[in-house]
């Protein structure tokens, strides 16, 4: 069974498609991670998800069960934009309005854990405005925690925070994913770090699909590369090139691709008298895969 | 480790309760509330104080109210509006009211707080009902300080006291009745400017002010089949009220509510939300 199940999905804003025809697996168990540019479609399909938004045509599912279902829905936890707290109340005040939404039993000891899963225990009383953009998007996740969720909607949840803020976000993800086993779907241009999380990601443009892939195949599909540097760069570039089509130069870098023995290439640049200074064996990272297949898109 | 994937859906009893709960938490839990009871208790006594002042020349002005219950009901059901006696009574609540619906529903888009609860609520109607009724609520706590302030108000400015008890509960229990079709009203007002948080609160006054039915009586002149309408029917709860006036307010109110009710929870179903 698949947690989300889009098919030919559209919606338009005054006749502009803001999603056309998106198709969306996401397996049960999965961190989903939702790639695109700015005003791709990302934001528009999590709101489709969560009913904010009706669609024009196409199909929703959730676990197997149409979108607009009770019972699933009551499942669905969505950090989507901002928190959706009341400035003026307290973080607990806000908490608790959720808990009472969801018809939690044990509201308090609900809230503590929530709280301690967002390391923010001892934020309790603040009230939402005095919070940090930080501390606002955690509370946005311990909100979208409460009652059990079977699906997690994160849109963006490290937009705007600081490397530390990033880190603690990360480590949060990782740990109710691993401890509490819900789907997450997780929006972000922080490539480098959804790369860390996700076992899934689906790459949008233009409110299209246009590819899903696991971790894994991404692995599989991510070449290898070995960057290196000596004195002479022109020189050797050229040398390289009679022997491996793929060198080229970039940025400060000769990078060699789909050659995984360094070895080999360091023994042939000494045979042709040049030294290298440097060498690295390098994988391409979510974020150059990414930038590879939207300058493919690009160029079709 | 997998989440046990059970899907019960929610009675509709637990849903509207889980709703009417976070709608009430936050009226008791915010000043929101409290001011506009205030506002309630408030007016009325200011508006019987006002007509014991001197005028300019400090000559004592015809008062404005014969009757301390005047305050509370019109003596007559009049649609047209004969001197601001006949207008400025326990209706006036209906107006502060729309205003603190429009408050309280705008806080909920503004806040983003509604999409928490349209993600985990697919059902649009349990919003719609739990707001009209908790603003309902806060409708006729705002009719009881009314009540008092008025009483209050009324007798420090020496207005006499006699009245037909009965009546005068039939009057209050009407109006109190009323407000569940207004909050329904100014719910369904919210839904659908619930982009545009000024014209919400200004279309909630328009129709709280009854603008619209004093204006029809213009027309048609001081016609019961007025009394088909939210405005009519809380006019028609006066001193001169029975047992007719609570049956008359209770269907006029219920059937309005229904239509609010059904009509907003479509709009919601086919219209983005946030």
């Amino acid at each position: 069974m698949n947690a989300i199940e889009i098919k030919g999905l559209s919606k338009s804003f005054r006749g502009l498609f803001a999603v056309n025809n998106l198709n969306m697996t996401v397996p049960v168990g999965s961190i989903y991670g939702f790639i695109g540019e700015n005003g791709s479609g990302k934001s528009t399909t999590e709101k489709l998800i969560c009913g904010h938004l009706v669609p024009n045509s196409g199909e929703i599912k959730l676990f197997g069960k149409d979108y607009t279902d009770a019972g699933v829905r009551v499942r669905v936890g969505a950090l989507i934009e901002n928190a959706g707290c009341f400035p003026s109340s307290s973080v607990y005040q806000n908490l608790m309005m959720q808990a009472i939404n969801l018809e939690l039993e044990n509201r308090e000891e609900e809230i503590d854990r929530v709280l301690k899963i967002v390391r923010m225990e001892d934020s309790k009383f603040i009230k939402f405005k005095s919070c940090s953009l930080g501390m606002k998007q955690r509370i946005g996740i311990a909100m979208a925690l409460l009652g059990d969720p079977a699906l997690l909607i994160l849109d963006e949840p490290i937009n705007g925070l600081d490397t530390d803020g990033m880190r603690i976000m990360r480590e949060i993800l990782v740990d109710i994913t691993k401890t509490y086993g819900c789907t997450v779907l997780i929006s972000s241009h922080i490539l480098g770090e959804l790369e860390k999380i996700a076992t899934h990601y689906g790459i949008i443009r233009q409110g299209k699909m246009i590819m899903e892939l696991s971790a894994k195949e991404m692995e599989n599909r991510a070449r290898v590369f070995t960057s290196l540097k000596t004195a002479n760069m022109q020189g050797a570039l050229k040398a390289l090139k009679e022997k491996y089509a793929n060198a080229r130069q970039e940025e400060e870098y000769i990078r060699v691709y789909d050659v995984d023995n360094t070895e080999e290439i360091v023994e042939y640049l000494i045979k042709k008298g040049f030294i290298v200074s440097e060498i690295k064996k390098n994988k391409i990272g979510l974020e150059e895969y990414y930038i590879e297949i939207m300058s493919q898109k690009e160029k079709k | 480790m997998t989440k046990e994937l059970k899907f019960e859906s929610p009675t509709f009893k637990q849903r509207i309760k889980g709703m009417l709960g976070v709608d009430f938490y936050r009226l008791f839990h915010t000043p929101l509330f409290c001011i506009f009871l205030a506002i309630a208790a408030i007016i009325p006594a200011m508006v019987s104080g006002f007509t014991m002042m001197p005028d300019q020349n400090g000559n004592k002005i015809e008062p404005l109210y014969s009757n301390v219950w005047q305050i509370i009901a019109a003596t007559e059901p009049l649609y047209v509006i004969r001197e601001i006696a006949d207008y400025a009574n326990m209706n006036m609540v209906f107006i502060f009211g729309g205003i603190m619906v429009s408050i309280f529903i705008g806080h909920d888009y503004k806040s983003g707080y509604v999409k928490q609860l349209f993600t985990t609520h697919a059902k649009k109607e349990d919003y719609m009902i739990s707001k009209t009724l908790v603003c309902a609520f806060a409708m006729v706590c705002m009719c009881l300080t009314y009540f008092i302030g008025g009483t209050i108000g009324g007798l420090i400015a020496g207005y006499e006291t006699s009245v037909n008890v009965g009546s005068l509960v039939c009057a209050v229990l009407g109006k109190m009745i009323m407000s569940l079709g207004w909050a329904a009203l100014y719910t369904f007002l919210n839904v659908i400017f619930r982009k545009y948080f000024g014209i919400s609160i200004a279309s909630s006054f328009f129709f709280g002010t009854g603008i619209l039915i004093i204006g029809a009586a213009a027309i048609l002149g001081n016609s019961p089949i007025l009394n088909i309408f939210l405005y009519g029917s809380s006019v028609f709860a006066c001193l001169s009220s029975n047992l007719w006036t609570i049956i008359n307010c209770l269907v006029v109110s219920i059937a309005w509510t229904a239509i609010y009710i059904i009509v907003g929870s479509h709009i919601l179903n086919k219209c983005d939300v946030y």
